[in-house]
């Protein structure tokens, strides 16, 4: 258990719909068996771009600053907000930089280019591999079962009410069978001109 | 506690570190004052340079608090310490109370403790608080988590230190 | 006959005991001359720690079912005994619906934590012996003599990485209502209130608070349920359903194996506790 990515535990899922994608964070914040919170969400929004971040708690929260703080000054100095596909580019970069002594987190991006309105997804290892989907990414210590319940639950072209009750039941069934993540869940179906967050109640054991 | 000895009963584990905000300690002998009192005075200049009318708010000093001990966590020696950082928000009239490990895992909460405390007393807080409790009813809940450290920790840890923060400041108090 | 066996059957591998079978039928009693069959190697407690000790050893190959609430309080209308039915094989949830309290016989109890299997085979083996009992000396066996029978049994294999907590509850005559705890060290103690497994300072926490000789029948189940509950909430390795007994002179009655989702949430909503768990945004 002194894995740093499973010290505090964590799940983070994001999918692909028909013209919308979804992202879902669990809510725990524990230390080993410990739960320590129940309100330590793991999704951060950066205009158009949800980042997800499971791992180190710690780095979760250094990681998302340091993002909010390079995004600001992106935004500063090109005057438009940052793209899916930079933001991309820049957490790789980001990650890479740290290749000697990496931030503990597996990130995941979602949201939906402003220019060429596609959805987009990806996921990156701790030291910035990207692995671009077309359907799901996972991350988490709840992965394994993410994996099995977004395999058998996902299909393509999904509508946001369809995506959102697809990815909340593989969020809440692959949790469910892991002990270090759950506590509630929250869920965030962004299309082109709206996003809804919702909170899901989950098991509390 | 050094060794097998009890070298003072009654150490203050806390440090003020604005008027409002109050910090207490656990951790490694040394690393846990060093970094307590490098937050106070870095906290307290803030107050200086900023017209002391104007300090960190609880939230402020509990994202600052865990820069620092993020910091030090990647760097050649690293503090042990373990956090709970207390404060009244007089903006807002909130209280505020954050949970920080030594690997700076930030969390707010409405009731926390670190060490064995949290195993024996985070079940009895989750049973009896609510967030309108009087003083008085915090006072009885801090009593019965003392009374249950008291009968299943296999140490006499002394007592306790009770400081509660309002909005007219820091005071301390006999449980 | 014995030859069409030796013809069909294959030759016995010199890995394992070549009495091994026959032991099997000549007594119900493990002698202590190793039943079972052991690793080929020089330190076969050494190899077994390495393979299943995730203590020790967290990229253990073999994850041995774990994680558990168990607690037993003695008060004045019988003993409470309760539960939660989660298995884990490190973080992974292996089954929510495990049956941690073993049912002896009609006016006898055990509860289980730590191994699994070690907890579910001797138990078993446990009722086996306490049922012959009864029939070599025409009276029940008392809990105490139980608990000892098996305090004993774990002890002789002590140092081979059994591992279990065990609590022991019944009703004779001779005793009144008794309870005991056994731990694969070789701890027997009698006693009023244990709390078992890695949520067991919940429990207790939840339970020293509240726990009264003389609470009536309905607050103890209460208060029992409780308990176990507030473990299941903080303790990551414990939760799926809350099992409930109560012990009494005409044996145990069992009061339910309860999910723990719907019984949280009514606590929370209906009694305002656990205002740590948010609701809303």
């Amino acid at each position: 258990m002194s894995n740093p990515f499973s010290i505090n535990g964590g799940a983070v899922v994001a999918m692909v719909g028909k013209d919308c994608v979804a992202i879902a964070c669990d809510l725990r914040l524990g230390m080993q068996a410990l739960t320590v919170s129940n309100d330590f969400p793991k999704i951060f929004n950066y205009g158009d771009v949800y980042l997800g971040l499971t791992g180190l708690a710690t780095d979760v929260t250094t990681v998302s600053e340091m993002f909010r703080y390079k995004v600001n000054m992106y935004r500063l100095r090109e005057e438009r907000d940052i793209e899916p596909e930079t933001m991309a580019n820049l957490v790789s970069s980001s990650l890479y930089e740290k290749r000697f002594g990496p931030y503990f987190v597996s990130p995941v991006i979602a949201g939906i280019n402003p220019h060429s309105q596609k959805p987009f997804v990806c996921g990156f290892d701790s030291i910035g591999c990207i692995d671009f989907a077309k359907d799901f990414i996972v991350s988490g210590t709840a992965s394994d079962q993410l994996f099995g319940t977004c395999e058998s639950l996902w299909e393509p072209d999904m509508e946001p009410e369809d995506l959102f009750e697809t990815i909340s039941q593989a969020m809440l069934n692959s949790v469910d069978r892991d002990a270090l993540s759950g506590w509630g869940a929250h869920v965030y179906v962004i299309t082109k001109d709206k996003v809804v967050k919702r909170l899901l109640k989950g098991r509390q054991d | 506690m050094r060794g097998v000895t009890v070298l003072k009963e009654e150490d203050d584990k806390t440090r003020t570190l604005n008027p409002h905000t109050l910090m207490a300690f656990s951790g490694e002998a040394g690393d846990t004052v060093q970094f307590a009192e490098y937050i106070q005075a870095n906290v307290q200049l803030y107050g200086m340079r900023n017209n002391s009318k104007w300090q960190l708010s609880p939230s402020a000093v509990a994202s600052f608090v865990r820069r620092e001990l993020a910091k030090s966590l990647r760097s050649r020696k690293p503090y042990y310490v373990n956090l709970l950082i207390g404060g009244f928000d007089t903006n807002t009239n909130e209280p505020h109370l954050y949970w920080l490990d030594y690997l700076a895992a930030s969390a707010r909460t409405p009731y926390s403790a670190h060490g064995y405390a949290q195993y024996y007393c985070l079940s009895i807080l989750d049973k009896h608080h609510n967030p309108n409790i009087t003083l008085e009813e915090g006072q009885k809940l801090l009593r019965m988590c003392h009374e249950e450290l008291v009968k299943r920790l296999p140490i006499d840890y002394k007592g306790l230190l009770v400081k509660v923060i309002r909005a007219d400041g820091i005071t301390e108090l006999e449980l | 006959m014995d030859d069409l066996i030796a013809k069909y059957s294959t030759p016995q591998d010199d890995f394992f005991d070549e009495d091994e079978n026959s032991v099997h039928f000549q007594s119900t009693k493990p002698s202590l001359d190793l039943k079972f069959s052991l690793p080929p190697i020089s330190q076969p407690t050494a190899f077994l720690r390495a393979a299943t000790d995730d203590h020790a050893n967290p990229e253990c190959p073999i994850k041995i079912a774990h994680g558990t609430t168990t607690l037993a309080f003695r008060f004045q209308g019988g003993i409470i005994v309760a539960t939660d039915s989660r298995a884990t094989a490190g973080s992974w949830i292996a089954s929510q619906t495990v049956k941690k309290v073993i049912e002896i016989n009609d006016k006898m109890l055990g509860t289980m934590a730590g191994g699994a299997a070690d907890c579910q085979y001797w138990l078993n083996y446990l009722g086996i012996e306490c049922r012959l009992h009864e029939l070599r000396h025409k009276r029940r066996i008392s809990v105490a003599a139980a608990s000892k029978i098996l305090s004993n049994l774990v002890y002789s294999y002590k140092g081979m990485g059994l591992s279990m907590g065990t609590m022991m509850a019944g009703v004779t005559a001779l005793e009144g209502p008794a309870l005991y705890y056994i731990d694969s060290d070789g701890t027997r103690l009698s006693g009023n209130l244990f709390c078992v497994g890695s949520g067991q300072t919940f429990a207790y926490g939840v339970l020293d608070r509240e726990y009264d000789y003389n609470l009536s029948v309905e607050d103890a189940l209460a208060l029992g349920s409780r308990s176990i509950l507030a473990a299941t909430h903080r303790d990551a390795y414990s939760g799926g359903s809350i099992n409930l007994y109560h012990v009494k002179e005409e044996g145990w009655t069992k009061h339910g194996f309860t999910d723990t989702n719907p019984v949280f949430w009514k606590t929370k909503l209906e009694k305002g506790e656990f205002s740590n768990v948010a609701t809303d945004f």
